[in-house]
């Protein structure tokens, strides 16, 4: 075998973040290559480095026992490299021909028109080549998301690509695209193509690589052959299990019920089950962990309890009432504080300054509004508190929020919500991004917040935060709370074993009974038999 | 197949926006023939004969070219995703141009042997395509808001044109240049009765005639056109396959330029005159190319059809003037474009905007 890609101590850094350090990458020709990781872990970056979008600070790229520079995708492209986004590169109301000769255009008539005919039958010899179905003459609007992929492919071999890159291929596929596309996976890389893909999900990974390699926090933790390795063992790598900064923790007071779901059952965006009938109390003076690996449900679980995602079935009780169908602004109102996992998306106005983002949820209240009017002092005071009190950089109630770094922006969105004085602090991922000094602040704080009697309801892809701060921990797998456990007592190992779907007491045999039971026949760990393919669309 | 299965199948059929259109336009020509041929003296008499008539078709066709030019501007505009509401200026200011040019020159004279009159008219469109560069650069390079942009454009025009005639004429109305556009007339088939009007014309409704299909040829059957329909839609795409998204823009809302400029040339140098007062001579004919190239959803074709039913319609309005007894306001007359296409798009279907348009594009990858 030889060497297809060789990313050789690749180190990516932005201003304020090393988004990659120290990478070695190695993939045989001929091979799937799964590049697995959490969100933010380096992959994107990682892949964008070796597509030509980035350059490295640091590092060689190999291609082919080559060393290359690239300065733009088409330089990569021009050495055999095509990467396919997760964004869909498409024109929508043209033609699956038209698309994928776009910019390449055949010519005919002395170069005046495009040769269509002919562009249509290399498209069309391309895509029996490798068994795609597609029809060329086909509208992109009119064909699936599965099959659109599949002209993303056919562009990038279109142009000649031997290494093909492709950025969570299936976050966009419903259970059966996910198959026919591991399918196509297994035709390319018999005719001598190279897979790499970037994918979250470990089930993913082991079923349709043949090796794997680990980014945690910008770094290679491991790289391993799928074979000879476990679901266990990559979510250990994924999530790591570094010391924790042991939090001073005072033993846990919980009081009355402030929030609880019963049978709580949501969709993903794409009309998937995501959450399936999960049941469970907060009580005053507790924090309620989840731990998982990301994409298990989590934060659909989190959208239908903080009033973003209408949930299918099932109710959500607040302070004694059902809020189940309530609209956003009354939870807010009703005291529920929420650190959303996205902070661009949800957690502020990019364009607003720190003033104005400081009083988002509150804006209509006192003590920042009286009859319609803002009070621009209160709220620039209360902005200065929160800047002082959660150590925000630059300490400039007037800067607007996207010329922040994304740590800062946390501290801010964190300070924001804790200072609501809420009753329910509902806090996904609260210390994404944010450096070691301000995580053990925010923790403290969160755990102030709870000896004060608040209810704290925390997820976290890492598993030292919501095991440190947990006082009972769920641990969530495929839109399930597999277990609700006693952080002090469990070990990693068990954990791990729980996120990747098993129950640690009867690991081996039952689990592969219960995959049976639901249905999903995914089998014990490591086991790649054909049959055993993860429908990891309700993973998510 | 009975009449009767054909009349219902066909009314039953799931009729297409393009069908529809026609059909609606060949519907009520063939009311008014009916009408006109069973009620003779009546309204509907005098219509069939104003329409039928060759004189009324010649200048339906004079009439469209601005437009016509002006709507195939404006879809190369708006394609690649610039959305040039400006056309109604660029209009206005080679008109002007290409009168200025040949009046200072001389207008019977020749410069480099070719006679003035045609060197105002390559002037009136180079007019066109540097304020159209100009309006290029603000929006692409600058990223300026495309509509202020395409407004200002209008004004700048629409201030500019009457303000130089003064200082050079006097007066907002240039001077006639006492020659204008010649007819060619092809022999025979001009001889044809009605349609012979199609072959007994100026040089520039021979140009629209071969500019609707090129544009058309343009921007589905070439390289260039997947590039521009591309920008429109999703100039990212384009940016990844090695497309310069912005050379594509600059190149289309050029060549807008250049095709709105055959048309305001084209209809300064048919009257041999600019005249400034008010809203121009131009009057509204830019913002009837945008109703029309809308109405024709960005098909070169439809722009062009949607484009000879407006100048059509007041070819016959300001025919209908001279027929005692009916004296419809024209201002009433110059309404019906836009009340078409409102009730147009709002009872049969919905054009497709590109959905880029209006957008700014960066290349962002470091």
């Amino acid at each position: 075998m030889t060497t297809a890609v060789h990313l050789d101590e690749i180190t990516k850094r932005f201003p304020g973040v090393v988004a990659n350090d120290d990478v070695d990458l190695t993939v045989e020709r001929g091979t799937v290559h799964a590049l697995l990781g959490e969100n933010g872990a380096g992959k994107t970056t990682l892949m964008n480095v070796l597509y030509g979008l980035y350059r490295p600070t640091e590092g060689r790229v190999v291609i082919e026992g080559e060393e290359r520079q690239f300065s733009s995708p088409r330089d990569a492209i021009d050495a055999g490299v095509g990467m396919i986004h997760q964004h869909f590169m498409l024109v929508d109301p043209m033609t699956v021909t038209e698309n994928i000769v776009l910019g390449n255009e055949p010519r005919k008539w002395f170069g005046l028109a495009v040769d269509r005919e002919g562009a249509r039958r290399d498209v069309r010899e391309l895509s029996d080549r490798y068994g795609f179905d597609v029809d060329p003459e086909a509208t992109i609007e009119d064909v699936s998301v599965g099959v659109q992929q599949r002209v993303e492919i056919l562009k990038a071999l279109y142009r000649g690509a031997d290494i093909l890159i492709l950025d969570e291929p299936t976050a966009v596929l419903t259970p059966q695209e996910v198959d026919d596309l591991f399918r196509v996976f297994e035709e390319l890389t018999d005719q001598g193509k190279t897979i790499i893909f970037i994918t979250h999900k470990l089930g993913e990974a082991l079923h349709a690589a043949d090796d794997v390699t680990v980014l945690r926090d910008g770094k290679n933790v491991g790289s391993v052959t799928t074979a000879d390795t476990s679901r266990e063992e990559l979510a250990e790598l994924m999530v790591g299990r570094e010391v924790f900064l042991q939090t001073e923790k005072a033993p846990s007071d919980p009081g009355d019920v402030v929030l609880s779901t019963d049978g709580l059952t949501a969709e993903d965006n794409r009309g998937i089950e995501a959450v399936s009938n999960v049941s469970f109390d907060v009580r005053e003076g507790e924090v309620f962990g989840i731990a998982g690996v990301d994409g298990n449900g989590q934060a659909e679980l989190i959208e239908a309890i903080t009033g973003l995602r209408k949930p299918t079935t099932g109710t959500v009780t607040y302070l004694g009432e059902d809020i189940t169908d309530a609209p956003r602004a009354d939870r807010i109102d009703a005291g529920m504080a929420y650190v959303p996992e996205d902070r661009h998306e949800r957690g502020l106005v990019m364009e607003f300054d720190l003033v104005q983002n400081g009083i988002l949820g509150s804006q209509h209240r006192a003590p920042f509004a009286e009859r319609g009017n803002i009070d621009w002092n209160t709220a620039r005071n209360h902005a200065e508190d929160i800047i002082r009190e959660y150590d925000v950089r630059p300490p400039n109630a007037d800067a607007d929020a996207v010329s922040l770094s994304g740590g800062n922006q946390q501290k801010f969105i964190v300070g924001r919500e804790f200072e609501r004085n809420p009753d329910l602090v509902v806090a996904t991922h609260p210390t994404r991004g944010v450096d070691i000094g301000s995580t053990e602040f925010i923790h403290d704080r969160l755990l102030e917040l709870r000896d004060e009697g608040k209810a704290v309801l925390l997820v976290s892809s890492k598993l030292d935060e919501v095991q440190g701060l947990s006082d009972r921990l769920a641990v969530m797998h495929d839109g399930e709370f597999m277990d609700v456990v006693d952080p002090q007592d469990v070990t990693e190992e068990e954990i791990g074993l729980l996120m990747a779907g098993e129950h640690p007491d009867d690991a081996a045999s039952a689990a592969e009974a219960d995959a049976i039971a639901d249905g999903r026949g995914e089998g014990t760990s490591g086991s790649r038999a054909a049959s055993d393919v993860p429908s990891d669309g309700g993973e998510r | 197949m009975s009449t009767q299965n054909t009349l219902t199948g066909l009314l039953e059929r799931d009729w297409s926006y393009r069908e529809t259109l026609v059909g609606g336009a060949v519907g009520i020509f063939v009311t008014i023939a009916v009408l006109g041929l069973l009620l003779p003296e009546s309204l509907w008499a005098d219509l069939f004969g104003i329409i039928t008539e060759r004189s009324t078709l010649s200048s339906a066709l004079r009439l469209s070219v601005p437009i016509v030019f002006a709507a195939l501007g404006g879809i190369f505009a708006e394609k690649v995703g610039v959305i040039n509401i400006g056309l109604e200026g660029l209009l206005i200011v080679s008109a002007f141009v290409a009168i200025l040019v040949p009046a200072i020159l001389g207008p019977t004279e020749t410069t480099l042997f070719i006679p003035n009159l045609w060197v105002g008219f390559a002037a009136g469109i180079l007019a066109s395509v540097l304020f159209s560069g100009l309006f290029a650069v603000v929006c692409i390079r600058y990223k300026a808001d495309q509509i202020i942009a395409g407004l200002a454009v209008w004004l700048i025009a629409l201030g500019l044109a009457p303000f130089a005639a003064t200082v050079y004429y006097g007066g907002v109305n240039t001077e006639n240049l006492g020659t204008s556009l010649p007819t060619w007339t092809i022999p025979v088939l001009s001889e044809i009765p009605l349609f012979g009007a199609f072959f007994s014309a100026t040089p520039a409704v021979y140009a629209m005639l071969l500019a609707v299909p090129a544009s058309w040829f343009v921007l589905n059957r070439t390289s260039f056109g997947n590039h521009v329909r591309a920008s429109g839609e999703n100039p990212r795409a384009l940016d990844t396959v090695g497309v310069n998204v912005s050379r594509v823009r600059y190149a289309s809302v050029l060549l807008s330029g250049f095709l709105t400029g055959i048309g305001g040339a084209a209809l300064s140098l048919g009257l041999g005159q600019f005249i400034g007062n008010n809203q121009t001579m131009v009057n509204g004919k830019g913002f009837i190319a945008i109703v029309a190239y809308l109405f024709g959803n960005y098909n070169p074709i439809g722009a062009f059809g949607a484009s000879f039913l407006f100048a059509g319609l007041e070819a016959v309005q300001i025919r209908l003037q001279q027929v005692p007894g009916y004296a419809i306001p024209d201002s009433l007359i110059q309404t019906i474009p836009y009340v078409t296409v409102i009730v147009v798009l709002a009872l049969v279907g919905r054009t497709r905007i590109p959905e880029a348009a209006g957008e700014h594009y960066e290349s962002g990858d470091d």
